[in-house]
């Protein structure tokens, strides 16, 4: 695997602030990337520094072994940066004909790069309209299309979906799962849920600090499988912990368990096997999930 | 991609934002307007008088005080009025054609999107030549309408209104040069065209009064008012003789403030 980002003990202060505190990680290419934390962790400033459009205070970075924001990363690294707009005066298709054109295509290609970027994210009708004409969730649609042109290595995304209707917020993800083969995406989002379906590795931040560099991956010998109940049923955990391999049964949220199972492979499967118990008791489930969900791993 | 294609390519840009919006419609359309009231009302007329046997030895008493008197020696009045008042109004209207160069583009995230496929040094480079090109196309259009009034007096004038054409061209290009590479620095820091008009109004308001101060203070020249865009202006309005200086400050001025403008530029956050 290559590596496409590179940080080793950076920080970054805005005045007293100590908004990244000596973080360090690697990213390769490969599946999605979610960056997750609190308000004011420390997102928007990573992505910042990553893109080049802020120094960090001290510490090393690189994208594509070159400083951030150095002419070798143009083409190769884009981004939809967070609150960032088109220019009000000028069309959709002309924007995005001059950023192709930017990047070094001439003017056909940049034409057709437009339309295929737009028609990624559904939305080849507004070609030649302006900024201003579209609601804010096509501008934030268009904005990502600026951020696929010339099918880049890696894209980087603050809160892509934020502010998205979940018709168009599942196109961004349907885009991203669809480009991620050539593409490494980098995806910083509140949605827990929509990182937890499109990203193999987790940047958490928190207070400036990365608190864990993780891939999503199961430790082979505990398996582990998130129940969600639509309602309380009494005695669920006793008989559920009265399971064979079942280790620890734990109530996470309102109607939801954190089943630890032990991987055994002479057992019939788990998932089978809860199954038939909720049958058996007419317990209605509403979701089971292999494995736990992104959000009971972080918090 | 090249730098200098990526430089061409966002000054072209510049080119459409004044030609192909509404905005920049509207201010050519008051550049227009505002140059067929000059040229109908003031160039006109004023070459009229210029040229009249009951004016000449007046004209040749007000030139002669101000040091102009080769002006009336030209074959073509027009030009030289002409250029009495565009060697002031051009870099005035320089300064507020290209008080929006980055700021709006940096308040609204637009550079952002820009900073990831040009470099810092670029977009101050290209945002200045496409500045540099839109008011070269001025100058020319102007001194276009102007030759061809003069033509329209006489046409026994058209070749010198024409060579006296070129001359200007080159010296009006250079004098506002400075003036456009001094808005791309004060563009570099500042978020607004409106900030960045006043803090030009201040500079040119204050900087002479504050040099003056200090020099007097300390008793000795500090070659400070060298800093000034246009500082050479008053001495070249004469046309008495073409020298090295009229040229040489213009174009360091333009060199230095383009080199501050890429230095803040590049340590600016986006």
């Amino acid at each position: 695997m290559s590596v496409l980002i590179r940080a080793q003990g950076l920080n970054k202060y805005f005045g007293q602030k100590h908004a990244l505190n000596n973080v360090d990680f690697e990213i390769e290419k490969g599946a999605p990337v979610a960056l997750v934390g609190p308000n004011g962790a420390g997102k928007t400033t990573l992505f910042s520094i990553l893109c080049g459009y802020i120094k960090p205070s001290s510490g090393e970075v690189s994208v594509f072994d070159v400083r951030p924001g150095s002419s070798a990363t143009f083409s190769r690294l884009a981004a939809l940066p967070q609150d960032a707009q088109l220019d009000p005066r000028f069309s959709i298709a002309h924007q995005l004909k001059f950023y192709a054109q930017l990047q070094g295509l001439n003017n056909k290609q940049s034409q057709y790069e437009a339309e295929r970027t737009l028609e990624l994210v559904g939305l080849r009708d507004v070609l030649n309209e302006k900024p201003q004409a579209l609601s804010h969730g096509m501008r934030k649609r268009v904005t990502i299309a600026q951020a696929l042109i010339g099918s880049p290595e890696i894209v980087m995304l603050d809160e892509a979906t934020a502010g998205l209707d979940p018709r168009h917020a599942r196109e961004v993800r349907e885009v991203v799962a669809k480009l991620s083969e050539q593409t490494t995406f980098i995806l910083s989002s509140h949605d827990l849920s929509e990182l937890e379906r499109l990203c193999q590795q987790v940047l958490y931040l928190e207070n400036g600090q990365l608190k864990q560099h993780q891939t999503l991956q199961q430790d082979e010998s505990i398996n582990f499988y998130t129940l969600r109940m639509e309602r309380k049923e009494t005695g669920f955990i006793e008989i559920l912990s009265s399971l064979t391999p079942v280790v620890d049964v734990v109530n996470s949220q309102d109607k939801e368990y954190i089943i630890s199972v032990i991987n055994d492979e002479q057992q019939p499967p788990f998932d089978v096997q809860l199954l038939q118990l909720c049958h058996q008791h007419h317990w209605r489930y509403r979701q089971l999930i292999n494995g736990k969900t992104l959000e009971n791993q972080l918090f | 991609m090249h730098s200098f294609k990526r430089i061409v390519c966002l000054a072209k840009f510049e080119l459409v934002r004044l030609f192909l919006t509404k905005r920049g419609a509207l201010a050519l359309a008051a550049f227009a307007t505002a140059w067929f009231l000059i040229l109908y009302y003031l160039v006109s007329s004023a070459a009229t008088i210029v040229t009249s046997a009951a004016f000449q030895e007046m004209a040749k008493q007000m030139f002669g005080m101000l040091g102009l008197s080769q002006l009336l020696k030209w074959p073509v009045p027009e030009m030289a009025i002409y250029w009495l008042l565009s060697a002031y109004s051009f870099p005035v209207f320089a300064l507020f054609a290209a008080s929006d160069q980055t700021c709006s583009d940096r308040t609204r995230g637009t550079l952002r999107f820009i900073s990831l496929r040009a470099s810092r040094s670029e977009i101050v480079i290209g945002r200045f030549f496409g500045q540099v090109m839109i008011i070269a196309i001025l100058i020319f259009v102007t001194l276009l309408a102007t030759s061809g009034m003069a033509t329209y007096r006489d046409s026994e004038i058209f070749i010198p209104a024409l060579m006296r054409s070129i001359s200007l061209f080159g010296n009006l290009f250079i004098v506002v040069l400075p003036f456009i590479a001094f808005m791309s620095f004060i563009n570099s820091f500042i978020r607004s065209s409106r900030l960045s008009l006043i803090v030009c109004s201040l500079f040119f308001g204050l900087g002479p009064l504050v040099i003056g101060l200090l020099e007097y203070n300390i008793g000795a020249t500090t070659y400070l008012d060298y800093l000034l865009p246009g500082v050479q202006i008053s001495d070249m309005l004469g046309q008495e003789k073409i020298i090295w200086s009229h040229f040489s400050i213009p174009l360091m001025q333009t060199a230095f403030y383009l080199v501050l403008a890429d230095l803040t530029m590049k340590r600016s956050a986006l």
